[in-house]
């Protein structure tokens, strides 16, 4: 009888501990969860969804309120100094977007696909990001000794006879906001093309090659269309990073090359809110078309 | 085969030039960084070597016209931040990674709107909290309003990093230790966190240098107190001094420093599985 009662005892103690961990079990996850979306959706969402509703607000001198108009889209789309800066801005992020492909590339294909030793492909890689632990402001400001009239690329052009004139087109122009901006962001394009050249299977590259493929043909056929996903993850991360640019732009323009991001710092200084939420939208916008455009040329979830 | 030779040949000459090209400007940074002396700017040629911008730096140099970095209360107050947005991003990354080993309902909209984290421009994110904290009075602060986005920022990273972990952790290892009646707590400090600790230490690297040198977000909502970013930004207007290239030069010493110990707790940590692994194979033995 008495083991009885304690049998029974046991196996209802064992269903309120199973029901306690089904519960966990089903809405465990929820609890992991919560604290991360709460936390994206107050500081993420919030500001992103303020900044659009705040692009419809009124501009007063120094302040904004909330009666809603179109007047700050009307002078951004009418004032050619804004539609400027966002055309300036196309065509910076798609000089630099090409420039990257084309100076990366060729590095990650000797990366990933000529050296064959993993721990020199690692090494040669961390060669590569070692740059990034100097604080991201300093290496801009140190392109400015690098190109100036008397800099170090004109001295050395000098001394080996190339130009007899220092060049002085180099610092303060787009072009040096271009040089400047490529060399910073390369790297996010050199790394995904790398990793995916390096995980080609190399029996498919003898295979062809057996069958009697040039290289030329190998390349544009095989390698090129395998490391076609590492190019669009690289696309992306240089377009998300060059279109919300500004500090390369002011410091090696000497502010004369303003792109929207230039615009939305100057836009919070004198206090134009709705302005400079009118240009966060107008680079939002951008930048979703690039994305989405982007992904369409690959389907990255299938091929990674 | 002639052809593939050259080809090899000609492509590592172009990836050493390319990466002296990558570290060209900090070359010239070391270089100008011994600079001579108050007069001598960040411009070749050098004058003279001297070390006069460290002393500068550090504070020993004699008064100039040249004003100090802010380097005591700036940089105190930028590795506070990092550290701060380390821990909470850190758990932040690895809670939700716990979560997504399992599949659930909306899983697909919650990693989206993690990355968003990582994708949106700075410069976007902290004008859109900029504008949330004037409308609903917040003060900007670099402890407040700057960190939480500090943590939008670097979280994402941490979680994919954790993810990563994750997808190659055997789950069957704790559920061994549950079947045999271990605590959950127990299982997690004795297999679990043993098991992810290289993939902790990797997320809390990526949290706090990315937090460290974060700007753009920074530069709308930290408010009056400035994080050393924000300090090197403000002598973009007036004229730049070679202080700035020798305080580079100090910090990317500090960060080598900052590698080389993560570098070594890894190696530790891989030691250390694998002493047990091989403790465990004699036992059964």
């Amino acid at each position: 009888m008495s083991i009885d009662t304690n049998m029974t005892g046991t196996i209802v103690q064992d269903k309120t501990t199973a029901k306690k961990q089904g519960l966990f079990n089903r809405y465990g996850h929820y609890f992991l969860l919560a604290p991360g979306v709460i936390w994206m959706i107050l500081f993420l969402v919030v500001p992103l969804i303020m900044m659009l509703y705040v692009s419809f607000w009124t501009q007063t001198t120094f302040a904004i309120k909330p009666d809603l108009t179109v007047k700050s889209w009307v002078t951004f789309f009418s004032s050619d100094t804004y539609f400027g800066a966002l055309l300036r801005t196309l065509r910076i992020w798609l000089t630099v977007l090409v420039l990257t492909f084309a100076i990366g590339y060729p590095a990650a294909l000797f990366i990933g696909q000529y050296v064959r030793n993993k721990t020199v492909q690692t090494i040669l890689l961390v060669a590569c990001v070692i740059p990034f632990w100097t604080s991201f402001l300093i290496r801009v400001l140190a392109w400015r000794p690098m190109l100036g009239k008397e800099g170090a690329i004109n001295i050395v052009l000098m001394k080996i006879g190339i130009i007899t004139q220092p060049i002085d087109v180099l610092l303060f122009t787009e072009l040096s906001v271009i040089i400047g901006m490529v060399q910073i962001y390369v790297v996010f394009m050199v790394g995904p093309i790398a990793f995916m050249l390096a995980r080609i299977d190399e029996s498919l590259i003898e295979a062809a090659r057996d069958l009697g493929a040039s290289s030329w043909r190998i390349f544009r056929k095989i390698i090129f269309p395998l490391s076609l996903p590492g190019v669009v993850v690289g696309a992306i991360f240089v377009s998300v990073m060059v279109l919300g640019e500004f500090a390369t732009a002011s410091a090696l323009s000497g502010r004369k090359v303003n792109l929207l991001g230039n615009i939305i710092v100057t836009q919070v200084g004198s206090l134009k809110w709705a302005f400079a939420a009118v240009i966060g939208v107008v680079l939002t916008l951008v930048m979703a078309a690039v994305i989405i455009g982007l992904l369409r040329v690959v389907n990255l979830r299938r091929e990674l | 085969m002639q052809d593939a030779k050259f080809l090899k040949i000609g492509l590592g000459t172009y990836t050493a030039l390319f990466i002296a090209f990558l570290y060209a400007p900090f070359v010239v940074m070391g270089i100008l960084s011994f600079q001579q002396g108050p007069e001598g700017g960040p411009q070749f040629p050098i004058i003279e070597w001297s070390t006069y911008w460290y002393q500068h730096v550090l504070g020993f140099a004699p008064p100039s016209r040249v004003a100090p970095l802010p380097i005591g209360e700036a940089l105190a107050r930028s590795i506070t931040l990092a550290v701060a947005t380390m821990i909470v991003s850190t758990v932040l990354g690895t809670l939700t990674a716990q979560a997504f080993r399992r599949h659930f309902k909306g899983s697909g909209f919650v990693f989206y709107l993690v990355v968003l984290g990582m994708m949106v421009p700075g410069v976007l994110l902290g004008l859109g909290m900029a504008l949330v904290a004037d409308q609903f009075g917040i003060p900007r602060t670099w402890w407040g309003t700057a960190f939480v986005l500090h943590v939008v920022y670097t979280y994402p990273f941490a979680f994919l990093v954790m993810l990563a972990i994750f997808n190659r952790f055997d789950g069957s290892v704790e559920e061994a230790a549950w079947a045999l009646g271990v605590p959950p707590g127990r299982t997690f400090r004795k297999i679990t966190f043993p098991i992810i600790f290289p993939g902790v230490l990797s997320a809390m690297l990526f949290a706090f240098t990315l937090s460290y040198d974060e700007f753009p977000r920074t530069l709308f909502t930290g408010g009056s107190e400035v994080t050393m970013p924000i300090a090197i930004y403000g002598t973009f207007a007036v004229e730049i001094h070679p202080n700035l290239f020798a305080f580079g030069v100090l910090t990317t010493v500090f960060s080598f420093a900052l590698l080389t110990v993560y570098g070594l707790l890894m190696m530790a940590s891989v030691r250390r599985a694998k002493v047990r692994i091989s403790g465990l194979q004699e036992e059964i033995e």
